[in-house]
């Protein structure tokens, strides 16, 4: 779980009960393969993209405005600017709100952010405004580089970016403290701005990992872009079919549930008394574990892909790069279920925080006054939620498989090509479920 | 024809499927959330010792209901600090003298209680 010492995550979820877990195994594993036999069997997703409705015109004019733009990347600023306030100046204890406006109000709050409007770190990013501004002041074109961005390179940053943030949340020691959060945050910075001077601007695209992030959750949202760049309303299943095949992308996906399983195993008794009887520093089997889990969520994917590859008569190693947008909603619904009471209740208390950057007793915000309120939150509620999500995220991973099967497959063998997709769905499903139950 | 018709059969049968177990879902957790009757319990006593950096017994689950007393008795070999997250009750530990923490465990949820010193976690504390 979260950085402790320093009291966030104070209180976490009730393991779910043992019926909810297995009803929604069961659901998952029903609802798959009724759906390999009802569903379409024409590829039909992501071509409608072309032709979905436009945002009524004010929207559309807003979107394009340059001064909403600028008003957008202007408040990134501002916000960055106010976080580092508390994270160069103010004192290093539970008091200050820095680690937990980074691990939950940004890390856990951009999944809401970008499910609603897709991908708004692009747009907020303080690191590619930074790069434009000092484009602009030496008048220079803020997408040229010093050299192209290499073709081969796609979403592999993003993807070590995305590693390396997930180990400092989950693994790093003293992860809650102010030098680690600086010297990490400090570290990003300097590569992802000597990515832009190296590429141009466009190197944040794919190798961002916070933009490459908010893009993949924000492919769910049901407002987007089509191809002309229009604002339209969309079917969030044509938004991520929409999701093109790059270098890295498996990795990154994978990395994004492997991860956030890890945590979960990370919190079990078993796995708390093995680090600690183990005698060694707890960051050797953090970092062990981390590795060997995201590699088995990667090995499975690449198994399970291989197989359905041969078995649907697919071009060979096409299978695994044109299905990874598939397994984003499942990683998705798994972020929601394992982060939603974190981000309700350790939120309040960091934008409570947040008003006292410097913890000098002041309240800048006038939110110094909130108390933690759980508000509707029985346990069982919660546990409802987290199975509706997963489950709602394993169908929609299943029917993009499916729909992108019958393009990657011949009509003959599409069936029997997706049974290993299924299985691996219904795997990483009821591996969610039953860590949500017994970690 | 017959085809589209029996397909609306299958997909009718297992939206009743999905909605009977949910059905059965949601009383499941309706009966967990039923509140404790308060003060029928005893206090839950839980006593930890620490030694050469082991925890025993060794740090697994502790469930309690909703409302009941909880008093945890830690003895550690080297001063340090014990710590209930959520709850945020602390006691600080003398080297050999046991400390207790006492609490009425209000709010549902799991909880680590750990040492800050050495950072080893004691149990996890499950209040239902």
């Amino acid at each position: 779980m979260l950085p402790l010492a320093h009291g966030i995550g104070g209180r976490q979820d009730l393991p779910i009960p043992f019926a909810a877990a297995l009803t929604g195994a069961v659901l998952a594993l029903v609802l798959s393969f009724a759906g390999l036999g009802m569903l379409w069997t024409e590829p039909r997703l992501a071509g409608a993209l072309r032709y979905a409705r436009p945002v009524a015109r004010w929207l559309q004019d807003l979107g394009g405005a340059p001064a909403w733009r600028w008003s957008v990347r202007i408040a990134g600023l501002l916000g960055a600017a106010y976080f580092c306030l508390g994270l160069l100046f103010g004192p290093d204890r539970a008091a200050n709100p820095t680690a937990g406006v980074l691990y939950v109000l940004f890390w856990v709050g951009l999944i809401p952010l970008s499910l609603l409007f897709g991908p708004v770190w692009r747009a907020l990013n303080p690191l590619r405004t930074l790069h434009l501004l000092a484009c602009a002041a030496l008048r220079r074109d803020p997408r040229r580089g010093v050299r192209p961005l290499p073709e081969g390179l796609g979403y592999r940053p993003a993807a070590a970016g995305l590693f390396a943030f997930t180990w400092l949340e989950l693994v790093a020691p003293e992860r809650a403290t102010l030098p680690v959060i600086g010297a990490w945050l400090a570290a990003y910075s300097v590569a992802m701005l000597a990515g832009a001077v190296l590429f141009g601007s466009g190197w944040f695209d794919k190798g961002d990992a916070f933009e490459a992030y908010s893009d993949l959750i924000g492919r769910l949202a049901p407002i987007g872009r089509n191809p002309d760049g229009t604002l339209t309303w969309r079917n969030p299943l044509d938004g991520m079919a929409g999701l093109a095949p790059a270098p890295g992308l498996t990795g990154l996906v994978v990395v994004l549930l492997g991860s956030t399983m890890y945590d979960s195993v990370s919190n079990a008794p078993f796995w708390v008394r093995f680090v600690q009887e183990s005698g060694t520093p707890a960051v050797i089997p953090g970092t062990t574990g981390l590795v060997v889990v995201i590699a088995a969520v990667l090995a499975a994917y690449l198994g399970a892909t291989a197989l359905a590859g041969r078995w649907g008569g697919a071009a060979p190693g096409r299978t695994a790069g044109e299905l990874a947008h598939s397994i984003v909603p499942i990683a998705v619904g798994y972020l929601v279920a394992h982060y939603f009471t974190l981000l309700v209740l350790e939120g309040q208390r960091t934008v409570s925080l947040l008003s006292d950057p410097l913890v000098i007793g002041a309240d800048w915000l006038g939110t110094g006054g909130w108390t933690v309120s759980a508000a509707g939150l029985s346990p069982a509620a919660v546990a409802m939620f987290q199975v509706t999500v997963i489950v709602v995220g394993h169908v929609m991973g299943t029917v993009l498989a499916h729909d992108r099967a019958l393009a990657l497959f011949p009509r003959r063998t599409a069936v029997p090509g997706q049974i290993p997709l299924l299985l691996l769905m219904v795997a990483y499903t009821v591996t969610g479920l039953l860590l949500l139950f017994a970690a | 024809m017959k085809r589209f018709a029996a397909r609306i059969r299958s997909l009718a049968a297992a939206t009743l499927l999905g909605a009977a177990l949910l059905g059965s879902a949601a009383c499941g957790g309706t009966d967990a959330a039923a509140p404790a009757p308060a003060g029928a319990q005893q206090a839950k006593e839980i006593a930890v010792t620490i030694k050469d950096r082991k925890v025993t017994p060794p740090p697994g689950r502790i469930e309690v209901a909703k409302g009941q007393t909880v008093r945890i008795t830690v003895t550690s070999d080297v001063a340090d600090q014990a710590h209930v997250h959520g709850y945020d009750k602390a006691a600080d530990l003398r080297p050999g003298t046991p400390a207790t923490v006492e609490f009425v465990a209000g709010q549902t949820g799991l909880f680590e209680v750990e040492t800050h010193e050495q950072e080893l976690q004691l149990f996890q504390l499950v209040v239902r």
